[in-house]
């Protein structure tokens, strides 16, 4: 097995190569919106004194770590699956003896997110020295941010997976990953820190799993949870990863009876 | 005697066990049905029609190690969606099919591994590394140990010459290359049940020759067997002894190439060159099929029912002033087209 992960990666790695000009301009388009939010948010803090209680360096902490996190537990292929299956692409992937999405999918993501993260860190050392962030990062968090880290990864993999998988019915998956992806974005803190959200979206952020893939991670390495707070949130993050995983099984196999292999 | 190279010969499944077994396969798929036009587009919006196209109804056969086996059919027949089905990418509506043993749409590892599909109109490589390196990642997938996959290269380099073409990227691949390689990446895993869709489509006369002679000694050096289809009749004959027709779903024809002229068409074509004759009239011998040429020295050919085929040479020979004859079968498209309508 170690064999087959290690050939994709190979494999990945090279095709992820190929595309390095497109990965770059993709990185730099996705970092805009955080860095205007940072930005913003500094400027009226340092203005105000603190918003909320949070500071200008803890506004640029809160953000310089969400960049790493989103970069680390982003999923990035999936969107091609659904035109896998939309398309028919998906059939040569079936007749070989891999999982299509749990093994070369999870693979190209790796890939993807290995070549971003080193994109990623001249840009992130800069910004770092142009915003202050008050970042005090211990040994203890940053192993603990591991296993949390790569749920949060897991999390938005499986339920992407799982969503994807509707192409299989609608042919057309493209605005329910849309609308999913506006949602994710503010319920998972990826806008603005969850505190800063209307009291009913906190309410509605605490219940849901999305916080879990995104803002439990950058939270606990930016030290704010208590020892039993993280292993609680880690906890549920396990409980949630198998859930999505039984889903997208169930899912998956329902549409594999309707897939149509279209084309050829 | 035959030389036969034991490496790529695989354990035959045991006496009696057919590797393909399809009864009563049915496939019908759902498909949105809208007139075109604003008004419609919009009805289709509010209220979805929905029409079952019966692509493939109760079609039964079984197919023997060995056998490499046309499938035919003009398009939307219904071939692709039984050669989808038997290799595991569609759930039949209705019916069984059992290949190696194996239920196909259970996508067992194990069915995996021992067979593959080709379809010439998809790629399987990746478009922008080397093939090189997708055949490595066949070797992990398959789990095949270094001799296996040196020793199965070495041999379909010889019958492919893969070696000048396998470090460019694909996609710098000419079609032909690239089918090549397809096949190779296909067959690393030595399959015993290839479903070959289209394998030649598109490709030049000569490619199409090697790659038809390269599945032609496969099949002989493996004993792997082979289902295809191709729109190329030349392909078919050339490698299949048995051909199965399907024509909107159905089963027409299952049996010997060479049988289904007899049956379909049993007449032949007497082509006969005249000498010198400005009003000989051949309508008495049989259905004048349309010559080339005008000219009164041109060949000219009339189709007569297969027992007749003795006494009507010999009328021509005694009242016309023949310079040549031959007797041919008709042409295989047309009594293939015949079955198809039949």
């Amino acid at each position: 097995m170690f064999a087959i992960y290690r050939r994709l990666w190979q494999v990945n790695w090279a095709e992820q190569w190929q595309y390095r000009a497109d990965l770059l301009l993709f990185l730099t388009g996705w970092l805009i919106s955080p860095i205007i939010f940072m930005a913003v948010w500094t400027t009226v803090a340092s203005a105000q004194g603190n918003v909320n209680g949070i500071t200008a360096p803890e506004f640029a902490a809160y953000y310089l770590v969400l960049l790493l996190v989103t970069i680390a537990t982003s999923d990035t292929t999936l969107n091609s699956l659904s035109y896998k299956i939309m398309g028919g692409g998906l059939s040569y992937q079936l007749v070989v003896p891999v999982h299509p999405v749990l093994t070369q999918m999870l693979v190209n993501n790796l890939a993807s997110k290995a070549l971003q993260m080193a994109a990623l860190t001249p840009i992130w050392l800069i910004l770092y020295l142009l915003f202050h962030p008050a970042l005090a990062i211990t040994p203890t968090n940053m192993l603990l941010a591991l296993p949390a880290i790569t749920m949060g990864f897991l999390l938005q993999f499986l339920a992407n997976a799982t969503i994807t998988c509707l192409a299989f019915w609608t042919t057309r998956g493209g605005s329910i990953m849309s609308l999913y992806g506006t949602i994710f974005s503010f319920l998972s803190g990826q806008i603005v820190p969850l505190t800063l959200l209307p009291l009913f979206a906190q309410n509605a952020a605490a219940v849901l799993p999305f916080r879990l893939a995104l803002y439990f991670p950058v939270q606990l390495i930016l030290g704010t949870f208590t020892v039993e707070e993280t292993l609680i949130n880690l906890g549920l993050q396990l409980i949630w990863c198998l859930v999505l995983l039984v889903v997208f099984n169930l899912v998956w196999r329902a549409g594999l009876k309707r897939y149509s292999a279209v084309g050829a | 005697m035959q030389v036969v190279n034991k490496s790529l010969e695989r354990p035959t499944p045991s006496a009696g066990t057919d590797p393909i077994v399809v009864e009563g396969l049915s496939k019908t798929y759902q498909v949105t049905d809208r007139e075109g036009g604003f008004g419609a587009a919009m009805r289709s919006f509010v209220k979805r029609k929905f029409r079952d196209v019966k692509a493939v109804q109760n079609v039964s056969f079984r197919i023997g190690t060995g056998e490499i086996v046309g499938f035919l059919g003009p398009n939307g027949a219904g071939k692709t969606t039984t050669l989808k089905m038997l290799s595991g990418l569609l759930h039949p509506t209705s019916g069984t099919a059992r290949v190696l043993g194996f239920t196909p749409w259970e996508r067992n590892s194990g069915y995996l591994r021992a067979m593959t599909l080709v379809m010439g109109q998809r790629n399987r490589l990746s478009w922008d590394i080397p093939a090189a390196d997708s055949f490595l990642l066949n070797q992990a997938i398959y789990r095949i140990s270094d001799a296996d996959y040196k020793r199965t290269f070495d041999e379909l380099n010889e019958l492919l010459e893969l070696a000048p073409i396998i470090r460019k990227p694909v996609r710098n691949l000419s079609l032909g290359e690239r089918m090549k390689c397809e096949l190779a990446a296909s067959l690393l895993h030595r399959p015993s049940v290839l479903f070959l869709d289209e394998p030649t489509i598109g490709l030049d006369i000569s490619a199409q020759v090697r790659i038809r002679a390269f599945i032609k000694e496969y099949n002989r050096r493996s004993g792997a067997t082979i289902v295809l289809t191709s729109h190329y009749m030349a392909d078919v004959t050339a490698l299949c002894e048995r051909i199965i027709i399907i024509h909107h779903g159905q089963l027409k024809y299952d049996g010997k190439l060479a049988d289904l002229s007899r049956r379909i068409a049993p007449f032949k074509l007497i082509s006969v060159t005249l000498g010198e004759c400005s009003d000989c009239d051949l309508t008495p011998y049989g259905t004048v099929v349309p010559s080339e040429s005008n000219e009164a020295s041109a060949k000219h050919s009339v189709q007569v029912k297969a027992d007749e085929v003795a006494t009507i040479t010999a009328r021509m020979l005694a009242e016309l002033p023949v310079i040549d004859l031959t007797i041919e079968d008709p042409p295989i498209e047309d009594v293939i087209e015949r079955a198809f309508h039949e």
